[in-house]
């Protein structure tokens, strides 16, 4: 690998500080990267808010940044990007990354990288994670900034690569390189009901997500992210995880009945706390509109989504992660039971139990069609896109990347229990919260 | 799981319909006034809490209270009251003295929870009876009270009668439904003693309970404002084409309506197709979307001005705004309603209606179910005589809120 030193040789001193440093501009232009942009695709939920603005603070905002060039993977005919570089005349199509980085000139000629490399048709591997190419689209973007002798800051939209040595080369290149990398789910920036943030002087004895929706790979992703948004506070800091094992289907009802994670389960008034916080409960007395369901009715809510081509999500799924410091934490994906994301924690000195609800607002929900759950996470990248400098750790997103992995391979190994010695990853959080309080 | 109770009777007579009441002992006992106990009706979102708990915090909490007698005012064919009576063991009583005093011949119960609006169910009303009166009657005929839970009372003059009974009688009432009390998104109360400039309340739905709702969570807003609450002077509905050119006369503030319509998470309009977030009130397109629009102006005699605007068929959602003076920046808000099943929004409501009957202390004065009750009676009378300006010196009314938030999360 070519060395920063390397690259930036022969570039003057003052170039190289303005790297992805902010003020040059008055408005950074942004280049999007996408793998599509179709109704309902994080493709057209992000771009969509850079391009026309979203509400926020109680007022509507228009970010103050002009995305002035777009590159569309796959266009399909559902395809919306060529109505909205017609919408939005200042941005346009380029066929390359390097093209849209460059805008068709020899060297980088934006501020800012918007990676957003979910949905689209790319094959699944054996393991059944889909290879979205972020590292790829990642690695042009790189080679822009190498010959350009210059950065910018990147979002990469959910996980990093789904391969760990590629998810690690991003973060470390960014770090060689000096440009401000961030990535990552919409749930950490979500709006907590109530607030929550795990003090920073806690113990944290065992922890609990629990969530909906599809895959291992894909939800997986999600779950392991809230979990660690709350989790980094600890004492002691990150330190990362050292084991994870997945488990599924009858083996997760086993676990249910346990009572604790010394017999194979886990605390249970962890997941009575997840399941009161939930907002949408399916009711197992009918009749009634909000009840608690018992252990046993518990396995006949979960169903997974059958299509032609088999079950879909993989439900229930369960991920016990052993951290490198003692922490003990699950991941539940229990779609049937209940909608939306919660999360409840044990402390230690003094002994108490916490919890959230991670609000999305999300149809069923309380939401609507404009997914206003992408919006705190924009508003994070568009900080970003301003300040040169990340609005929160991507080393976070780099131990979800391993962790998501780890639990699609524990999968494909039956199940078994996957050392992650690779997963020793430490990063303390930002000293003050990121997530969705005021606006 | 069985909700039957094995616990001796206590009841002293039986009652029309259901069994005696089972109560466990220490338990305090619960008489129920309902309109109905239907799917969407308020007994459904807020009784059954009772029968078989709610999510409190981080427990399944059932509150150690056993409802033991119900006065239900209308039974149609999805009635459930009789079920429930079954099930947990209470009796369905014929009058609201009979369901007070268990069929005895005292005021037999701990605490009164009435449940009389309409609750979601706009295909029926609320209660046909007044409930109110024959409570108060036995509160005086026996000489005790109990705290009283009330969602919604039937005009300014039931509101009014409440209030100076339980001025006079000395019990505790938590008026209100579960808007004023649902998570805030932000969690916003006014700083007590903000000087309030202008306030307005973006609502939806069609029925009296949703208006009620929408004005009731306006007041819980406002009261906190300097000087304390000191009344209505003057109520003005407005409707139609009209409401837009009230808006650009200054009747009531664009600049909230952007910042309320901001704080929406559910446009309607070109966004449920298209999916994309829009300035629906700086862009003019608002209007364009509202099916019926109304507005219901208020001038308060300190001289604050309110309004709430029914805007069904641009936002799915209610949301607040206020312009305080000497504040730079609206202060805004969405009432979260999550939708049901579940209709979690409820539970905090539960939560303070639960603590009122063990502590006897109302988190809201009852009050400003007087305010809301009054001016929803002249928004309909200005309506019916074509959006007159009505005086309202019937709401004359001087009160302080408690100081304490009372909301989700607060």
């Amino acid at each position: 690998m070519i060395s920063r030193r390397k690259v930036m040789a022969g570039i003057p001193a003052a170039l190289l500080l303005a790297g992805c440093r902010p003020g040059t501009p008055e408005r950074p232009r942004i280049a999007a990267l996408v793998t599509e942009y179709r109704r309902r695709a994080h493709g057209q939920h992000i771009v969509d808010r850079f391009l026309g603005g979203y509400n926020w603070g109680g007022r509507f905002h228009r970010p103050p940044m002009d995305v002035v060039s777009l590159y569309v993977d796959q266009v399909r005919e559902s395809d919306l990007s060529r109505d909205r570089a017609r919408q939005y005349p200042s941005m346009k199509i380029y066929p390359t990354i390097a093209e849209s980085l460059t805008r068709g000139g020899d060297s980088l000629a934006v501020d800012g990288i918007l990676l957003i490399g979910e949905h689209g048709t790319y094959p699944r591997n054996e393991k059944g994670q889909t290879l979205y190419p972020r590292y790829e689209f990642f690695r042009q973007i790189v080679d822009v900034f190498r010959a350009s002798g210059r950065g910018a800051p990147v979002f990469n939209d959910k996980h990093l690569s789904w391969k760990w040595e590629w998810a690690k080369e991003m973060v470390e290149t960014a770090r060689e390189l000096d440009f401000a990398l961030m990535a990552g789910s919409s749930i950490p920036v979500a709006w907590r009901l109530p607030r929550l943030e795990i003090p920073s002087d806690a113990e944290v004895e065992e922890a609990m997500v629990i969530g909906a929706g599809g895959g291992a790979d894909s939800y997986g992703f999600h779950g392991f992210e809230a979990l660690q948004c709350m989790v980094e506070r600890r004492r002691g800091g990150e330190t990362g995880v050292a084991a994870l094992q997945a488990v599924r289907g009858p083996r997760v009802w086993e676990a249910l009945r346990a009572g604790s994670w010394d017999r194979g389960g886990w605390d249970s008034e962890l997941f009575e706390a997840c399941l009161c916080r939930s907002l949408a409960l399916t009711s197992t007395r009918e009749g009634f509109d909000h009840s608690y369901p018992s252990l046993e009715e518990i396995p006949g809510l979960v169903k997974d989504r059958v299509t032609d081509s088999g079950p879909q999500l993989d439900q229930p799924l369960a991920f016990r992660c052993e951290y490198a410091d003692g922490m003990k934490a699950t991941l539940l994906l229990l779609e049937g039971l209940s909608m939306g994301w919660t999360f409840a924690a044990r402390l230690k000195n003094p002994p108490r139990l916490v919890s959230t609800h991670f609000y999305l607002p999300v149809r069923g929900l309380g939401g609507g069609a404009e997914a206003n759950f992408f919006s705190p996470l924009v508003n994070g990248v568009e900080k970003m896109f301003l300040t040169g400098k990340a609005t929160y750790p991507v080393e976070r997103t780099l131990l979800t990347s391993g962790m998501t992995e780890a639990g699609v391979d524990s999968l494909f190994r039956r199940q078994s229990r996957v050392e992650t010695p690779q997963l020793a990853v430490r990063y303390r959080p930002t000293p003050e919260p990121t997530y969705r309080r005021h606006s | 799981m069985s909700g039957r109770r094995t616990f001796p009777r206590t009841a002293t007579a039986v009652p029309v319909v259901g069994l005696p009441s089972r109560t466990r002992p220490g338990a305090k006992k619960l008489a129920i006034l309902a309109s109905r106990w239907t799917p969407g009706s308020p007994a459904r979102q807020v009784a059954d809490r009772f029968l078989i708990g709610y999510p409190r915090e981080d427990r399944w909490h059932r509150p150690a209270m056993d409802v033991v007698s119900l006065y239900v005012d209308r039974t149609p064919e999805v009635d459930q009251s009789r079920q429930r009576a079954a099930e947990f063991g209470f009796g369905i009583y014929p009058s609201v003295a009979e369901t007070l005093r268990c069929g005895g011949d005292r005021l037999a119960v701990d605490g009164v929870l009435i449940l009389a609006g309409q609750g979601d169910d706009s295909s029926s009303g609320p209660s046909a009876h007044d409930l109110l009166e024959p409570m108060v009657r036995v509160f005086e005929e026996d000489r005790r009270t109990v705290p009283v839970y009330w969602d919604e009372p039937l005009g300014l003059a039931q509101a009014r009668k409440m209030v100076e009974a339980s001025r006079q009688l000395k019990f505790p009432v938590l008026a209100g439904s579960s808007l004023p009390m649902t998570w805030r998104l932000p969690p916003l109360d006014l700083p007590m003693g903000s000087r309030v400039e202008q306030a307005l309340l973006v609502g939806i739905g069609f029925g009296r309970s949703d208006r009620y709702r929408a004005l009731e969570t306006l007041q819980a807003m406002v009261e906190r404002r300097s000087g304390g609450e000191t009344g209505v002077r003057s109520v003005q509905a407005v409707a139609g084409e009209a409401v837009w050119r009230a808006g650009s006369s200054g009747r009531w503030s664009r600049e909230l309506l952007q910042a309320a319509v901001a704080r929406s998470d559910s446009l309607q309009g070109e966004t449920l197709k298209d999916g994309r977030p829009r300035d629906l009130a700086g862009s003019g397109e608002l209007p364009r979307l509202v099916e019926h629009p109304e507005v219901c102006l208020v001038d308060y005699s300190d001289g604050m001005s309110a309004a709430v605007l029914m805007l069904n068929g641009a936002v799915g959602d209610f949301t607040f705004a206020a312009r305080l003076r000497d504040v730079s920046e609206v202060a805004s808000t969405q009432l979260l309603l999550p939708p049901g099943p579940n209709h979690a929004g409820s539970v905090c409501l539960a939560a303070r209606i639960e603590d009122l009957i063990q502590s006897g202390r109302s988190p809201v004065r009852p009050e400003r179910a007087w305010i809301a009750a009054g001016i929803l009676d002249r928004w309909i009378e200005s309506g019916e005589k074509g959006g007159l300006v009505l005086e309202t010196p019937e709401l004359t009314l001087e009160y302080r809120p408690t100081a304490e938030s009372s909301f989700c999360g607060s």
